[in-house]
């Protein structure tokens, strides 16, 4: 046994003399059903410009379609023939040379939406356009195979609906010691401390205390977990290096914790796109680079798989506020050191075939990927998580 | 009337009911109780916030506007109407503490939570709250006809986009799928014929209801196996014909109103009398006053809604929030906007309010709005935020909700009442044995402080 598997069951055994026993069933029920590995979910929320993120450089009809917001071939970063990165984007090309980055293009559904919160809905539930789910696909990943909240962490202080099930959701935090210590006052710890488990066959109310029981086991396992290991590396002093930080000491720590999820905004750039949008690319790019080096650092990268995505592409011509306006299909990226596919998965985006809101028309349906991740990278059936059944791709 | 039972009935109808009242209503029937509570909701008071300063810009076309302002001018034209929706989102939850038409408001809560609809244009979501207010208790073919036309409503679901030419689908399924039928009781060639019958139907700058006739398609139509030259309003009575129709409405009240678990006689039961006449306060008569209703596993197993949780607390302590935006920062860290749902579905309410973060949040929020405690959480950022607005929030650790509480309300009431007395007053749903021997041992130094402990336990989430 590793030293550090040791210190982390004997905490946890430790700390089960003071939990009455139907928490310790609650516990108990993950400890088979995990194996390692992660996975890292990165929204780039507001709709990123995928098309001044990885630039078809040799293409007429975008230089046409942008006269002030198209990126000239001498400001890129050229990596085929006909595709080049955004310059703020360097950190990104040090991963791709590596081959540890895939793109894929054009990914959307049929009949897209363009409203963030209608858009962000369907990439979380995986439903189809015109479908309602009150469920994430995570939150039912981590209600049928996880099993406790903390099989799913948001790295926030509220809970998306990604990560939630019908019966079990996911966890928010933002920082595990201010989690710990709301499901610790005082007031709660002593309400807890004299529960047995008499409610638990209640229905609503049983809802309640289980959900309570749940949240204060998690917030003390991620808590005592996660301090274990602190991170050395230098981390881009901005909220969202913070975020990747804080969810590299949970998988560096060896939290059983599978799936995590990260939103980063500011992408809705309607308008000036052309410094915000290089400002947010670096940010982005740069702190990945460190997050990919600090799993490195511990061996973790091998078992982890990084997904980025946006919840729409933007409209291939500029507006008139040398911004751009909601458009649809978009590039994903997916970061690892297994990857099948390195670089670019498929073809870029055809501008002379646009559908009737002159947006890019997919040719991978978002849920293809899904599908891909459950089957080959978590090992379930995707068919349980995702009402519909979709081809896998090879990208793993 | 039990105490229990009138209880059950103001936390349904209303948002709780205060000690004082309670004790006037024991000596009354049932049928008294509840006919005063439907004669208290027939007047309706429109919500209004002041528009003064954008009625100008309201009536004036765009050309007109781009003559007077400069794009810049307009931009903030528009976010001045962005911030009204936040008004009225507070007026409203201001009004749902009020202690007149109190049925009406939470009939008028309920409905905004069936007919969903979301609009930044202030004008147009003002008047389709009082749309939704003025139909509340009434004839609910008039309520359905009311929301097709309404100019927010058809912005939402794109039926101003639904020409004879290219019909648009979205408001027709809509109206079908999540307004009147439910998934799987039409078929998709009802939603193509129904969807022409709706072309054409816009609305004026002043909020007005107009039919484009070049736009309207006034050919023959084929739904539920009739034939003719429909137009949306004879689709909606096509709909309504539809027993369906009164069983789908009939679920929602069922799971709002009584139980969120369905018992299938008893909503047969609402559907038949709904569907006699789709009087909406007759249904509601009938729920209130069936012995059914006050079936004790019917009482206090609702989780209550954000709002219900909100305004319940202030109904107990009337609180003013110094800082509106507070206010909206609540509602955002529970799940649960007013004026902002999530889509068109609406929220899923019940289990769905819960989760780990959300339910230590709410067993907080008594102290925060009430004991001064300290919040340490942020709210999320919005899609059209830049990244330093969108992470600005995270900055400012450690604060307080800042509130003017009415105390005095409180004390004038509660101060002399036992701790028994005024557990049963709060606390609406049976008590965990275990919880209620915590209660039991607890050094209770005043009716304030047990008030507010009282509020954060599980079993104040029921109603």
């Amino acid at each position: 046994m590793k030293r550090r598997d040791f210190l982390k069951q004997s905490t946890l055994a430790s700390s089960l003399f003071f939990v009455p026993n139907f928490v310790k069933a609650f516990e108990n029920v993950t400890k088979n059903t995990f194996q390692h590995k992660k996975l890292v979910i990165i929204q780039l929320a507001g709709g990123n410009d995928g098309l001044n993120t990885i630039i078809p450089y040799t293409n007429d009809i975008y230089y046409k379609s942008r006269p002030q917001l198209s990126i000239k071939k001498n400001k890129l970063i050229k990596v085929t023939d006909e595709l080049g990165f955004h310059q703020s984007l360097s950190p990104l090309k040090n991963l791709y040379d590596q081959g540890y980055l895939s793109i894929i293009n054009n990914v959307g559904y049929p009949n897209p939406n363009r409203s963030h919160f209608r858009s962000t809905d369907i990439w979380q539930t995986a439903s189809d356009a015109n479908e309602y789910m009150s469920s994430g696909w995570v939150g039912r990943y981590i209600e049928k195979y996880g099993k406790n909240p903390y099989s799913g962490i948001e790295l926030d202080d509220s809970l998306s609906l990604i990560m939630k099930g019908e019966n079990i959701n996911g966890i928010a935090t933002k920082n595990p010691n201010v989690l710990f210590a709301n499901t610790n006052t005082p007031f709660f710890g002593k309400l807890l401390n004299k529960q047995t488990d008499e409610h638990l066959s209640e229905h609503n109310l049983g809802y309640l205390y289980k959900t309570m029981i749940e949240a204060k086991s998690s917030a003390k396992y991620i808590y005592q977990t996660s301090k274990t290991y602190k991170s050395k590396l230098e981390y881009p002093k901005n909220p969202f290096g913070g975020q990747l930080k804080t969810t590299a000491e949970f998988i560096n720590s060896n939290l059983e914790s599978k799936v995590y999820y990260v939103s980063m905004g500011g992408f809705d750039t309607h308008a000036n796109q052309v410094n915000r949008q290089s400002n947010l690319l670096k940010t982005y790019s740069e702190s990945i680079e460190v997050f990919v080096n600090d799993l490195k650092k511990n061996d973790t990268f091998k078992d982890t798989l990084i997904l980025t995505f946006s919840e729409f592409g933007r409209r291939v011509q500029q507006n008139a506020a040398a911004g751009t306006d909601h458009g649809a299909a978009n590039n994903v990226f997916l970061i690892g050191e297994n990857l099948n596919k390195k670089g670019f998965y498929n073809d870029a985006p055809n501008l002379m075939n646009l559908d009737q809101n002159k947006d890019i028309i997919h040719t991978v349906d978002f849920r293809e990927i899904y599908a891909t991740i459950l089957d080959k990278w978590l090992e379930v059936d995707h068919h349980s998580i995702i009402s519909k059944k979709f081809s896998t791709l090879n990208f793993i | 009337m039990k105490q229990k039972h009138i209880q059950h009935l103001f936390w349904r109808a209303s948002f709780g009911i205060n000690y004082n009242e309670l004790n006037k209503l024991e000596t009354k029937s049932t049928s008294k109780v509840v006919k005063e509570l439907f004669k208290d909701s027939k007047t309706i008071n429109t919500l209004k916030v002041n528009l003064d300063e954008l009625l100008d810009v309201k009536l004036k076309s765009k050309k007109e506007l781009k003559e007077i302002y400069s794009a810049k001018e307009l931009q903030k034209l528009r976010n001045k109407s962005r911030k009204k929706v936040r008004e009225l989102n507070y007026a409203w939850i201001d009004r749902l503490s009020e202690n007149k038409s109190v049925l009406r408001e939470k009939m008028t809560l309920f409905w905004a939570n069936v007919f969903v609809c979301r609009d930044n244009d202030i004008f147009f979501i003002q008047q389709y709250n009082n749309v939704l207010r003025q139909h509340a208790l009434g004839d609910f073919r008039a309520f359905v006809k009311a929301i097709a036309m309404e100019p927010s409503m058809s912005k939402y679901l794109n039926n101003r986009q639904n020409v004879k030419r290219k019909p648009n689908e979205n408001f027709a399924r809509e109206l079908m799928e999540l307004f009147t039928l439910g998934i799987g009781n039409y078929t998709e060639q009802d939603i193509k014929e129904s969807a022409r019958a709706f072309t054409g139907w816009s609305f004026k700058r002043n909020g007005a209801f107009f039919l484009r006739k070049k736009h309207h398609d006034y050919n023959q139509k084929t739904f539920f196996g009739k034939t003719g030259n429909f137009n949306g309003d004879e689709i909606i009575d096509i709909i309504l014909d539809q027993k369906q129709c009164a069983r789908f409405i009939c679920s929602k009240i069922y799971q709002y109103f009584v139980n969120p678990r369905i018992n299938k006689s008893r909503l047969e039961e609402i559907t038949t009398v709904f569907y006699k006449d789709y009087n909406i306060s007759n249904v509601m008569q009938y729920i209130f006053t069936s012995k059914w209703f006050y079936d004790d596993e019917n009482i206090g197993v609702k989780i209550k809604s954000p709002i219900e949780l909100l305004v319940g607390i202030n109904k107990t302590v009337p609180v003013k929030f110094n800082k509106k935006r507070q206010l909206n920062y609540l509602q955002k860290m529970m799940g649960q906007q007013l004026l902002y749902p999530e889509n068109v579905a609406g929220w899923k309410g019940g289990k769905s309010w819960i989760d780990s973060n959300t339910l230590m949040f709410r067993m907080k929020l008594a102290s925060l709005i009430l004991n001064n405690a300290i919040i340490n959480l942020e709210e999320k950022g919005d899609f059209e935020d830049t990244f330093e607005m969108y992470y600005k929030k995270a900055k400012k650790r450690n604060r307080f909700i800042k509130t003017t509480k009415n105390w005095e309300y409180f004390d004038a009431i509660y101060s002399n009442i036992s701790s028994k007395e005024l557990t049963e007053t709060i606390v609406v749903s049976k008590l965990d044995k275990d919880t209620e021997n915590f209660l039991n041992n607890l050094d209770i130094t005043s009716n304030r402080d047990f008030c507010v402990q009282l509020m954060s336990i599980p079993e104040y989430q029921l109603c």
